[in-house]
């Protein structure tokens, strides 16, 4: 039976959008919403949309580096640690004289060193990107703490400058959705992203092809780890203290979590950045609610962990009705 | 073809089932988020009806074995005052997360905020918002003066160092002293180092103090003061400032021998080896901040707080700082309480004979 003319093509549009795979996360979070403000009058209020704002920003930003990285079948283990070093080093950038903003751009210009290096060991001495960020990992962690003597720090900076790095209430959230919409762009819609899907999607016909798979590689390193940093900056000057034990795997975990929840896959290949918001949304809406809903810290793992479960079961099986999974 | 006509309905049944499907996830969260579900009133002895009032804690450790005694006074005291308590914050001492916490209870109008500031000014703005937002803020545990709060319940930590320095200086003499800090700079920890040093030093005896970072963790604090010994076996004295460096120099003590070959060691808190450890003569003594307390007395002026509308001005508490040593160890160890954090179950301890000085 052939479709019917124009009358079905918004239906058709509309089904087309909810067979995308952020589809079901978008469901799943609007149903958590619906949840959370039934069970407290609160959750949808301007002070707590600031707050869950806070929750999602950083895994968000992580999330549209280590995406790009997932795709093309690489993994950074160490953003966490670059997350907690970033800071300490425009803090001594700047003790030495130089001015805030440059010491800023300073900081990130390190990171972004830290990344090629990562990308030269993963690439040129064949290492997989797994090992060369477990130990790029331990490495920048003693860095950090040997930099910082283990000592906190206070962060410097005039109103303006911290408020834009962070201070200001929404900030943030501003930066992430910035990045976002720059990352997804450049995914979707220049070379450097679809040379990125095309090799995790298929190695030997991209290197046939002739697509530089090293520069993009080593770039997506390159690229993780600055943002790595400027979240870690981000975070810094919201908290406005400096602290060494900031970040670490827990953030990386849940910059990853939120790109496989959004539908990026693990082995790689495939991935939106719109997932990993829409992913670091949900996460953020569930450890925001919980936390609102009065839940201890005990049991609150077990619910955050349970709900993550049942969410990934729910996208998997959705994945599994659009014939993108396995069947 | 079977096929296309097939596509369609499969599209029809996508809405229906991720709709179900995120409604089974919102109702099974529900289903295991209801027992932190609080009631409407409360009765609360002499007290007019009250609203059962949240009472929320901001930990800087929350699975910390050291605060489990003193999660228990927070449940006796909102048990007996009619309140409820949410116990929540960080499990490695990351301020982001304690921030984002403090937020949230801010957000969800919570009735009172305890937080531990354990970094000098990172709590300032969350601090202020919550007095802004009309709500009342109490540290325990770790204290900055430069934050708001109204009041500090724990112990006084740089009086404690310098007690802990007194006793370093009567028990070692002169010699090399190493003083473990699982995180340095932090104010739960940092305060008693420094207390212990301005003792030492105005003591004027010959000692060489070291201050040696540990870890958070426990295994890996024990692994990090094993290695300092073996490179530092001339060491006269291995002291810890928290519970799981304390516990650990006790470990070593016991390891290498050490009292027989006259290192003296001693800390903080009452971890059940530091215990055995004061019992067998391997640490000298340990200093007791009484958790319980900390946790019991919070909620006090938090509720003494909210049933005067603030007029009840909330005051410092010093739980006090006790030095346990071999003498009165015994009891201790002897019993399991709740007031210690080793049992869950509600008991009645009789003390009998004179009260030791």
């Amino acid at each position: 039976m052939a479709e019917g003319a124009a009358g079905t093509t918004l239906t058709s549009r509309a089904f087309g959008l909810l067979l995308r795979p952020e589809a079901s996360v978008v469901v799943v979070s609007v149903a958590l919403v619906l949840y959370f403000q039934f069970a407290n009058a609160y959750f949808v209020s301007t002070a707590n949309v600031q707050t869950l704002s806070q929750f999602v920003a950083a895994p968000v930003i992580i999330a549209c580096g280590e995406i790009m990285l997932l795709i093309c079948r690489e993994i950074d283990l160490s953003v966490g640690q670059v997350f907690a070093l970033a800071p300490f080093l425009m803090e001594n950038i700047n003790d030495v004289g130089v001015p805030e903003p440059l010491a800023i751009v300073a900081a990130l210009a390190v990171c972004a060193l830290i990344g090629l290096m990562i990308g030269l060991i993963t690439i040129g001495l064949r290492v997989p990107s797994f090992i060369t960020t477990l130990g790029m990992l331990f490495l920048i962690t003693g860095l950090t703490l040997t930099i910082s003597r283990g000592y906190p720090a206070n962060t410097a900076g005039g109103p303006v400058l911290t408020g834009i790095m962070g201070a200001w209430a929404y900030s943030e959230i501003v930066w992430a959705l910035a990045i976002v919409a720059v990352m997804h762009v450049l995914l979707r819609h220049t070379r450097w992203g679809l040379h990125t899907v095309a090799i995790g999607g298929n190695l030997l016909a991209a290197a046939e092809a002739g697509i530089a798979i090293n520069r993009i590689k080593i770039g997506n390193f390159v690229l993780t780890s600055t943002l790595g940093g400027l979240t870690g900056l981000l975070e810094a000057f919201r908290v406005g203290s400096i602290d060494p034990l900031a970040g670490g795997s827990n953030i990386m975990f849940l910059g990853v979590a939120s790109g496989v929840i959004g539908g990026t896959a693990i082995a790689g290949g495939a991935g939106t950045i719109i997932g990993g918001l829409v992913g670091g949304i949900m996460l953020g809406i569930l450890q925001d609610g919980f936390t609102l809903q009065g839940i201890n810290a005990f049991t609150f793992d077990i619910v955050i962990g349970a709900a993550i479960l049942i969410a990934m079961i729910a996208n998997i099986h959705l994945a599994r009705l659009r014939g993108g999974g396995p069947q | 073809m079977k096929r296309e006509r097939e596509t369609p309905a499969v599209a029809g049944r996508l809405p229906r089932r991720a709709l179900m499907q995120g409604v089974a996830a919102g109702s099974v969260a529900s289903i295991m988020a209801a027992a932190g579900r609080p009631a409407a009133a409360a009765d609360a002895g002499p007290y007019p009806q009250h609203p059962k009032w949240k009472f929320v804690f901001v930990n800087h450790v929350t699975a910390n074995p050291f605060f489990v005694p003193c999660q228990y006074g927070i449940q006796d005291a909102c048990a007996l005052l009619g309140c409820d308590y949410q116990w929540t914050g960080s499990e490695t001492s990351d301020v982001a997360q304690m921030v984002n916490a403090m937020n949230t209870a801010i957000a969800g109008k919570a009735d009172a905020v305890a937080v531990c500031l354990v970094d000098p000014k990172g709590f300032e703005r969350p601090v202020e918002a919550a007095l802004a937002a009309g709500i009342p803020v109490f540290s325990y545990n770790a204290d900055s003066r430069s934050t708001k709060r109204l009041a500090y319940i724990g112990q006084d930590l740089f009086l404690s160092g310098q007690m802990m320095g007194e006793r370093i200086v009567k028990l070692v003499g002169s010699g090399k002293v190493a003083i473990f800090i699982a995180t340095p700079g932090q104010l739960n920890l940092q305060p008693r180092y420094d207390g212990a040093a301005d003792a030492i030093k105005k003591s004027g005896a010959d000692i060489q103090l070291s201050m040696i970072a540990t870890a958070p963790a426990a295994n890996e604090s024990l692994s990090k003061i094993d290695a300092y010994y073996l490179g530092n076996q001339d060491v006269k004295g291995m002291f810890g400032t928290g519970g799981g460096d304390t516990q650990n120099c006790g470990l070593i003590s016991r390891k290498y021998n050490l009292a027989a070959k006259g290192v003296h060691a001693g800390g903080y808190d009452m971890l059940p080896r530091s215990l055995e450890a004061v019992r067998d003569g391997f640490l000298d003594f340990v200093i007791d901040q009484q958790p319980y307390l900390q946790g019991f007395y919070t909620v006090m002026e938090m509720f003494a707080w909210k049933v005067s509308g603030g007029l009840v001005g909330p005051a410092d508490i010093d739980t006090g700082l006790k030095f346990v040593t071999k003498d009165s160890v015994g009891p201790l160890l002897e019993t399991k309480t709740r007031y210690e954090g080793s049992a869950k179950d509600p008991q009645i301890l009789p003390h009998s004979g004179p009260i030791a000085g």
